[in-house]
């Protein structure tokens, strides 16, 4: 989105240049106008930004008043902390997983709700609702829902899988997929309202023609559905891997970052250091990497879209 | 999307449909049901009678008020400025305010916390609705500048040709033409400062600044873990929402789809 915008903005400065010279003074000057976004936003931004990267280079409680300067040995220690590593992996392993079970719900939703289906708008309420509900508000409620005498486990037992129930947030081995299944609950709706307008868009004379041609819901639904809504794919991939290196409120919240940080994300150690801890220089150190990754990401999947785009 | 002709596969389809629903709906019963566990609505009833609980939504509502507010102004002014008139090095600054984007918000708590206590803001509602309004705004002007940028420059330039200047422009035509995208703007901001949790949990200490996100931490340490209060006081923070939503459903669904395309 953001890159056909910017070459929108070049082709009418190209167009200007060339169709009419137009005055400069019929435009007014601009700068007045976006100063006060540029203050607050950038100012504050990169004022903070700045701030960190000097603190990242101190050894610091946060109250002592002459903090000893260690130049980059808190970015030495990043690599070998495996704490650090750990809460990597869990990013990685969180975004593939949510990432793909939230597109395939969500295109699946998307198609169903297309589908002349009963009770349509009650569903679409019920899987949206969570998306405007706050994480630090239903934690509570996850956190009985998963405990070992849960409602959860109630459920496995009562559907007959009893031998799966237990301790879901209790241990390492679980606590993770919990965090993640509380995400896809949280964010499904919104893929799926996205998926639901791309899929409007979406030529009907075409899905017709398919089906004259003998094509089935499933054939339909991967030669022509899919691959119309890639667009709106891409952005969700973006969204999610920021929104990945984000996360913070629901492991924090449920699992408080463990058992032996197993739900260890970069936020949530961040905030244990620097708040919790008090290795503020360290955490400073932590902050920038994590603002590197989420830039890099960016740029990544921005360019990959880019490139898919182009081929087609 | 999906053709069913056949009775059979028509109810096979809504079984579907609706075994994939239900996981959704289940926290939700989970919370509600077990809000009345014990001694049922007497928990609402406990929780609303704990002193100062109404002050948390009053809070909630000044701070998301003064992100919408602050969100709202300067975005419009430099949505304008981006779109329609001359800057140097215009894009520049357009892309200084786009890496914003990406930044994650646990990077300003601690200078954001040394600063505010330098300055004496902080535990007061600006501590929160600085960051909050400055994180959504880098979004907010991409999205009403993309908008501005579709108007015609020939409205623009007869209005000037009339005798009116910028700031007419700006007040007679932006203003009005802008609202489909301003709504936008308004929910996904309001959903943003009312829903989040670090910045009041960071920034704001005492007890009658605190917001609804803070609600749970609260109640545990008042009713000592006793779970059916817990989750009384949590469906009581959720109502406001729940009513907005279904109240202007599309407005919702507009407004967070449009937060969400980055």
């Amino acid at each position: 989105m953001t890159e056909t915008m910017a070459r929108k903005g070049d082709t009418s400065k190209q167009a200007a240049g060339g169709r009419m010279p137009r005055p400069r003074r019929l435009q007014a000057p601009g700068l007045p106008w976006i100063l006060p976004a540029l203050i607050l936003s950038v100012g504050l931004i990169y004022y903070c930004i700045l701030y960190t990267v000097d603190i990242s280079t101190l050894n610091w409680d946060g109250a002592s008043p002459d903090p000893e300067s260690v130049g980059l040995a808190n970015y030495a220690r990043i690599g070998r902390d495996p704490v650090f590593w750990k809460a990597v992996t869990h990013t990685v392993i969180f975004f593939v997983v949510t990432f793909s079970v939230q597109t395939v719900l969500g295109v699946l939703f998307a198609v169903l709700m297309h589908s002349k289906i009963k009770l349509a708008i009650v569903y679409k309420v019920i899987v949206f609702v969570p998306v405007v509900l706050a994480p630090a508000i239903m934690a509570p409620v996850f956190r009985q829902m998963y405990a070992a005498d849960g409602q959860f486990n109630w459920v496995l037992e009562h559907i007959g899988l009893g031998f799966l129930a237990q301790p879901w947030i209790g241990q390492d081995s679980t606590a993770l997929a919990v965090i993640m299944a509380i995400t896809i609950w949280q964010w499904t709706g919104l893929t799926f309202v996205l998926y639901h307008a791309a899929m409007s868009q979406i030529d009907q004379s075409m899905l017709e023609a398919a089906r004259i041609d003998g094509a089935g819901n499933i054939r339909t639904l991967v030669s022509i559905i899919w691959p119309s809504v890639r667009g709106t794919t891409v952005a969700l991939a973006i969204l999610g891997a920021i929104g990945a290196l984000k996360t913070f409120d629901v492991p924090w919240l449920v699992t408080v970052a463990g058992p032996n940080n197993a739900t260890q994300f970069l936020g949530t150690y961040i905030y244990q250091m620097t708040i919790q801890l008090a290795h503020v220089g360290y955490g400073a150190a932590l902050s920038i990497i994590l603002l590197l990754l989420a830039l890099t990401m960016a740029i990544i999947l921005q360019l990959v879209g880019r490139e898919k785009k182009g081929l087609r | 999307m999906f053709e069913v002709r056949s009775r059979r596969n028509k109810i096979l389809l809504q079984l579907v449909a609706t075994a994939f629903v239900l996981p959704y709906l289940f926290p939700l019963i989970v919370m509600v049901s077990g809000s009345l566990a014990g001694h049922g609505w007497k928990n609402y009833a406990d929780v609303i009678q704990v002193p100062g609980f109404f002050r948390f939504f009053l809070n909630s509502a000044i701070i998301a008020a003064g992100v919408i507010v602050l969100v709202y102004g300067v975005t419009m002014l430099a949505a304008y400025g981006f779109a329609k008139l001359h800057i140097r090095g215009r894009e520049v600054y357009f892309w200084m305010l786009l890496a914003c984007l990406t930044l994650p918000e646990v990077v300003l708590l601690t200078p954001l916390f040394t600063t505010t206590q330098q300055v004496g803001l902080y535990d007061t509602y600006w501590s929160v609705i600085l960051p909050l309004a400055a994180l959504q705004v880098p979004f907010a002007v991409l999205l009403t500048r993309n908008f501005i940028k579709g108007l015609p420059d020939e409205m623009f330039e007869a209005a000037r040709v009339d005798g009116a200047n910028s700031m007419r422009g700006f007040l007679y035509l932006v203003i009005p033409l802008t609202k489909p995208i301003a709504a936008a703007v308004l929910i996904f901001t309001l959903i943003g400062a009312w829903n989040n949790y670090l910045m009041p949990l960071v920034f704001l200490q005492s007890q009658e600044m605190q917001t609804i996100t803070l609600v749970p931490q609260f109640f545990i340490g008042q009713f000592s873990n006793d779970q059916t209060r817990i989750l009384a006081a949590a469906v009581l923070t959720a109502i406001p929402e729940v009513i907005a939503y279904l109240c202007l459903q599309g407005l919702f669904e507009r407004g967070l789809s449009a937060g969400a395309i980055k």
